[in-house]
């Protein structure tokens, strides 16, 4: 176990000691955070009055941007657990690359150890990284008001940046077996987190594209965690916003709301539940690791 | 004892043969050396019998234990010192060597003491909590060493350890090497293109598109393949060529000199001529000349 625990601890080390990895991984997130401090957080409110005609005496103006922050959150959380894991991962190509794994080949360590221990240690720094967001960014919302957050939602939000965390690592081991070098591993990089904010729907809510786009964003476990954690956040705010306005919409208020903010994720026409999005975050990542585990034991030079 | 015997060892790549059916042994403690250019097979057979490629065909057996049969066993007696570095630039040397150590299962202070034997000669006080991308070339190879010694492992391997070191580092690395050698009886196994790295090993084996070409001493190897020269500064004569050919019958005149080729010692012919070979030059068989008797190409000097 020692070996494994070895393996593990270099591979976090290497990520954390790299102050401009750090950054790099968070880089989308923190993309999101300026446009949403320049624009996006206007875009979302007027979003949201516009859904609200006839009730904007009713409506606290705090609730308002206590929801709209919420979404930010949730923004921010998404595209960390597409560009952290990918970052630690990448350490995968490098060594392949520099011959690390040639000294790694030639020591006892298994093989299936070493696998396990890229797919552990890219887990544990993408918990680690989006957890310490989600606690900070609760510190902060918890400042600017209530955040009508329980304690079983809270866990079950760290709950969900773990699952996240493990899904986007088992997506990413299987793609990163294409890349032979390091140079078209960060190409890949620059579209991934391009592409990561608009596939979890932190620039536009996912429910302004067209099915088929919604239905290929969808596929990504981030998208469905994106959803699962607004849905967290935003569930205690969205109530207090309804019993504000007493039933006189009959609901109509907070479910355009629900639909517009994707708190379930949908494809194909249908949402999914919290529980059915969970299930399927769950079957991919175990397919993906199913798969991972076959294509490295083939293509892992070491016996 | 025999520690390396490897029998008809080959390695393919596709219809490729990088390594062509090659058998050798190596005894307990000596230096052992792999010469040849660059993609002659050098590094492919270092890196079989450290079980990091497979072998296609053939056997080979490191302290008694089957390569492809009983290969952790074989990997906690081998250590290794790569061509180019393999450490983590990012990480400090402390961290790069507790962790490498823990692959070999280790905990920390069985790393420290398995690299206590060595850690005064290395100097490693001095560097052991610096980052390993600060360190020069030479302290960098130093580490490198060290992490293959982390195991204390029996054979130590080293593929052309010195490739890209200042001449006074590669004299350093030298030391090390010396200082394993002949303090921790370790048998040492080198690959290098360089000529003179060589001089000093018990056995050299010259290998030229993945076969084995010769083998022996450098002794045995010079005697065999390399001639030595008596350059005889003298206008050309006939009375010059004849002395010249008392000497040896390959002679040949060239510009200012005649160039004679021979085996024999010369200092006595020398000294009873001394009136007339006045101005002179013995140069000694090298294993440049075996090499380039052998291959008909010239390596690094």
């Amino acid at each position: 176990m020692k070996d494994f625990m070895g393996f593990t601890r270099r591979n976090l080390l290497i990520y954390f000691k790299d102050k401009l990895a750090i950054l790099f991984s968070l880089l989308t997130s923190i993309i999101v955070f300026v446009l949403y401090l320049l624009f996006l957080k206007g875009t979302f409110v007027e979003a949201m009055k516009g859904t609200m005609r006839g009730l904007e005496n009713i409506v606290n103006s705090g609730d308002i941007d206590m929801f709209v922050n919420g979404i930010l959150l949730s923004g921010i959380l998404g595209s960390a657990l597409i560009t952290v894991p990918y970052t630690c991962l990448q350490t995968i190509v490098k060594d392949r690359e520099a011959g690390v794994d040639s000294d790694i080949c030639a020591t006892p360590l298994k093989r299936w150890k070493i696998i396990l221990s890229y797919f552990t240690s890219s887990s544990i720094c993408s918990f680690i990284m989006t957890s310490l967001i989600l606690t900070v960014g609760l510190v902060v919302l918890s400042f600017m008001g209530d955040i009508h957050l329980g304690i079983a939602s809270l866990l079950s939000a760290y709950g969900l940046m773990l699952l996240g965390s493990v899904s986007s690592t088992a997506l990413f081991m299987l793609i990163l077996l294409f890349f032979k070098s390091t140079a078209t591993s960060t190409a890949f990089f620059g579209i991934l987190s391009a592409a990561a904010g608009f596939v979890i729907g932190a620039y536009i809510p996912l429910s302004q594209f067209s099915d088929g786009v919604r239905s290929f964003c969808n596929i990504f476990p981030a998208s469905h965690i994106t959803s699962l954690i607004r849905k967290i956040l935003l569930s205690g705010i969205a109530e207090k916003i309804d019993s504000s306005i007493g039933g006189l919409d009959n609901g109509a208020f907070i479910e355009a709301i629900k639909d517009t903010f994707s708190f379930n994720a949908s494809a194909f026409g249908s949402n999914f539940s919290g529980f059915q999005s969970v299930i399927y975050v769950s079957i991919f990542a175990l397919v993906c690791i199913a798969g991972m585990v076959i294509a490295y034991n083939r293509t892992y030079k070491r016996r | 004892m025999k520690i390396i015997e490897v029998k008809n060892l080959t390695k393919m790549y596709r219809k490729f043969k990088a390594v062509d059916g090659i058998s050798f042994d190596v005894e307990e403690g000596e230096m052992f050396a792999f010469l040849g250019e660059n993609g002659a097979g050098k590094s492919t057979t270092i890196n079989m019998l450290t079980t990091i490629l497979e072998k296609t065909e053939g056997e080979a057996y490191i302290c008694g234990h089957a390569l492809g049969k009983e290969d952790d066993e074989i990997r906690k007696v081998n250590g290794i010192v790569f061509q180019n570095s393999v450490l983590d630039k990012m990480l400090s040397v402390k961290d790069n060597l507790l962790t490498r150590g823990s692959y070999y299962g280790l905990s920390r202070k069985e790393v420290e003491k398995s690299l206590e034997p060595f850690s005064e000669r290395f100097e490693m006080k001095d560097i052991w909590n610096r980052r390993y991308d600060k360190l020069s070339g030479g302290q960098r190879r130093r580490v490198d060493i060290m992490r293959a010694l982390i195991n204390n492992p029996k054979i130590l391997f080293l593929d052309e350890p010195t490739t890209g070191l200042d001449p006074k580092s590669r004299k350093l690395v030298w030391d090390y090497i010396d200082f394993l050698r002949k303090e921790h009886g370790m048998t040492i196994f080198l690959t290098t293109h360089y000529m003179e790295e060589t001089r000093d090993a018990d056995h050299v084996v010259i290998l030229d598109k993945g076969r084995i070409v010769s083998s022996g001493t450098p002794a045995e190897l010079k005697s065999r393949y390399a001639h030595s020269k008596l350059i005889w500064y003298t206008p050309r004569s006939e009375k010059a060529e004849e002395l010249a050919k008392q000497i040896s019958e390959t002679c040949v005149y060239d510009v200012d000199h005649y160039n004679i080729s021979t085996d024999k010692n010369v200092t006595e012919f020398v000294f009873e001529h001394r009136d007339q070979i006045t101005d002179y030059e013995y140069i000694k068989g090298s294993m440049d000349d075996v090499f380039l008797n052998l291959t008909g190409k010239e390596l690094a000097s």
